[in-house]
């Protein structure tokens, strides 16, 4: 048997089949032995890769609010978040959804935290349509929120929201101009990220 | 004259009152738990410093100093978990609601703090290590194998030597400052904060850096390894290193974009910025 | 699972975890989700290459299941329904980006890839000269077909039968396929290895 034989079986070999003609090449030949030896360490390598990974916080961060907000976690301690799961955007999937879709869920977040609790409100209204262009509505809810529970603070928001609705602005007018722009679409969505997480901390939401 | 004396007499006896009900109101505790490796430590103070530094052993130690009687502590064990908040109660303010935390715990220890005050300060820990604050200055130094995740409004951020975690950052114009900082995932997102990278972008990681109006300057040494892109609509882009040009549907433009890779062009770094400046320098 | 055990220091068994997830006690949940977090995101990390998608999925994986939790019975373990769950999370998402779950077609792949050795001298063997931060480099470097073989195989511990059920090809493709993976990788592997030793320090 010669090294193309050999490894031709190979495969069979290394599920435990073992030729008697192949163990005799193996003997003779370091070629074949230094491979055999290499798949070996690579099996034995990656069966001890299994979990040396952690995901982020943020991940259990999210759960957490789904299972809330979907009733099954039921702590009774803490009140029902409207908030939305709200996955990373970074891919390429959800990349559009997910941003916008949090913005809507708070903006209906606040208006509810305004009228009383989240039940009455959702039997008697729908939540506002998402439109960030026009939030100007919500932005000002949201600033006399922050005047009556943290009056220090006004001013940061109120300076933070412009600043970030400026940059929401400008980055959806990039995407406009050249749609198949990926580092334009990756602004606009960094920006509807800034302002999800400025209506979050501003709600006390974002942490679990 | 005596008149004048009398009043002074007055002052000096409402300024001992005032300093003795203060001393009375000021109140230090400390609270003690014991853990099991990879306990989850989570502090959410309204306002004032929390800082959390590592200590051997496995014990989690809270000592607070509460600035008035107008906030409260809560703290609770469940399990692996240690819970601590501060409650304020009705006319408590900026200064009346502010409790100073300091914490030691053990290094693998997971830590979740919170105060729209600050300032927050994390050193030298393993595990994940969430930070939130509104205009509370951060800062964090010497990190190793968790995730960092940090968010502000105005509060400036600062990394030094934080590796081989995720470190996301979002602040909308803090400016945040990394030195030192390395890993699989590096992310900054501001909308008007300054961006300072100082270090060697390593990990294979990727690393980006998006501002909507602040400057974004990052320094990387000779032999960095790395695919960079860059990019500012209006502003300047400026760049020290001798590209090499690559593959992709990223237009360059003279001036204010450009894209290639230097090394192995092992890591991918992206700066991105509407109208600040951009300068990815040679250290 | 050392970590796991003590995850677990809350006194609470996983089955207890499990009843009490039922429940709707979040603690349970969090208990349940830090005993396989790692696990799970390890295996979404692999297959993926890509850490926001491996959270992601790592998110979506878990929420299936938590969904799921009333109905689970123990009839099988809960690592290994979870992990299945998972697995079926990761491909189904692979499938939506039109990635490969199974290499392409076989004649795509000649002989040249699998380079044929005759005798001489040989290089140095793996063992030893390769850490785990290239070994896990290189299978990200993976086609995204032979990714999920390998990783389903020789990572998680699958079966070819269960491969083959899982991605939908037959046992003897999953069989070929993982050996023309472990041929790539070694291969990966190698360029890695001398693409390291030549590397200025630091960088």
């Amino acid at each position: 048997m010669n090294c193309a034989e050999f490894q031709d079986d190979l495969p069979q070999w290394l599920e435990g089949d073992r030729k008697v003609e192949s163990e005799a090449h193996l003997r003779t030949c370091p070629a074949c032995h230094e491979l055999i030896a290499d798949f070996d360490f690579i099996r034995r390598a990656a069966g001890q890769l299994q979990e040396s990974a952690e995901p982020s916080p943020r991940v259990w961060n999210s759960i957490a609010i789904a299972l809330r907000q979907e009733g099954l976690i039921r702590d009774g301690e803490r009140e029902s978040a409207t908030v939305t799961v709200f996955p990373r955007p970074r891919g390429r999937w959800l990349n559009w959804l997910a941003p916008i879709a949090a913005l809507g869920l708070i903006a209906f977040s606040l208006w509810t935290y305004q009228n009383g609790s989240p039940e009455s409100a959702g039997q008697s209204a729908l939540p506002p349509k998402v439109q960030t262009a026009s939030m100007s509505l919500e932005d000002r809810q949201l600033l006399d929120m922050i005047s009556a529970r943290m009056p220090s603070l006004r001013q940061t928001y109120e300076s933070d929201l412009q600043d970030v609705n400026a940059y929401i602005q400008d980055a959806e007018q990039s995407v406009h101009s050249n749609p198949n722009d990926e580092e334009a679409q990756e602004s606009l969505m960094q920006a509807y990220e800034q302002r999800a997480m400025l209506y979050e901390m501003a709600l006390n939401r974002s942490l679990p | 004259m005596k008149q004048h004396s009398k009043r002074a007499a007055k002052l000096v006896l409402v300024v001992v009152i005032a300093g003795a009900v203060y001393g009375a109101a000021q109140t230090r505790k400390e609270f003690r738990y014991t853990v099991s490796p990879k306990s989850t430590v989570y502090v959410a103070n309204q306002y004032g410093p929390i800082s959390a530094k590592s200590a051997p052993g496995n014990q989690v130690v809270v000592t607070v100093v509460l600035r008035s009687d107008k906030v409260e502590v809560e703290q609770s064990q469940r399990g692996n978990r240690v819970e601590i908040r501060s409650h304020l109660l009705t006319g408590a303010d900026v200064d009346s609601g502010q409790a100073d935390y300091e914490i030691t715990l053990p290094s693998d220890a997971n830590v979740t703090l919170q105060s729209s005050t600050g300032p927050l300060h994390v050193e030298k820990l393993n595990g994940d290590v969430t930070l939130e604050g509104a205009t509370a200055e951060v800062d964090v130094r010497d990190l190793s194998g968790g995730h960092v995740h940090i968010k502000t409004l105005n509060g400036p951020v600062t990394l030094t030597n934080v590796r081989d975690g995720h470190v996301e950052i979002t602040s909308v114009s803090g400016d945040v400052v990394l030195n030192g900082v390395e890993g699989p995932l590096v992310q900054v997102n501001s909308t008007s904060g300054k961006i300072h990278y100082d270090g060697n972008f390593g990990f294979g990681g990727q690393y980006s850096l998006t501002s909507h109006t602040g400057d974004i300057e990052a320094l990387a040494p000779p032999y960095a390894s790395i695919d960079v892109t860059a990019r500012s609509v209006r502003g300047q882009v400026e760049n020290d290193f001798p590209l090499e040009p690559k593959h992709s549907s990223f237009v360059a433009k003279a001036g204010s974009a450009f894209a290639g890779t230097v090394g192995k062009a092992a890591s991918s770094v992206k700066l991105l910025s509407f109208s600040g400046k951009i300068h990815l320098k040679k250290r | 699972m050392t970590t796991a055990r003590k995850t677990l220091g809350n006194g609470l068994t996983e089955a207890e975890a499990i009843e009490r997830a039922k429940q709707g006690d979040g603690e349970a949940f969090e208990t349940l989700y830090g005993l396989h977090k790692r696990r799970v995101y390890s295996l979404c990390l692999r297959m993926t290459g890509n850490t926001a998608e491996a959270e992601d999925l790592t998110q979506e994986a878990f929420l299936q299941l938590f969904r799921k939790i009333a109905t689970f019975r123990g009839e099988s373990a809960f690592s290994t329904w979870l992990h299945r769950m998972a697995v079926n999370v990761v491909l189904m998402h692979l499938r939506k980006k039109g990635l490969p779950v199974v290499p392409l077609d076989d004649t795509l792949e000649s002989d040249d890839d699998v380079p044929k050795k005759e005798p001489g001298a040989p290089d140095l063997a793996l063992t030893g000269s390769v850490d785990r931060l290239q070994l896990q480099r290189a299978i990200g470097d993976l086609p995204p077909g032979y990714r999920t073989i390998f990783v389903l195989h020789d990572v998680e511990g699958y079966e070819h039968n269960e491969i083959a059920g899982l991605v939908g090809c037959s046992i003897g493709n999953s069989k070929s396929q993982l050996h023309k993976a472990r041929v790539k990788l070694r291969e990966l592997l190698k360029t890695s290895r001398a693409e390291k030793a030549n590397k200025p320090r630091g960088a």
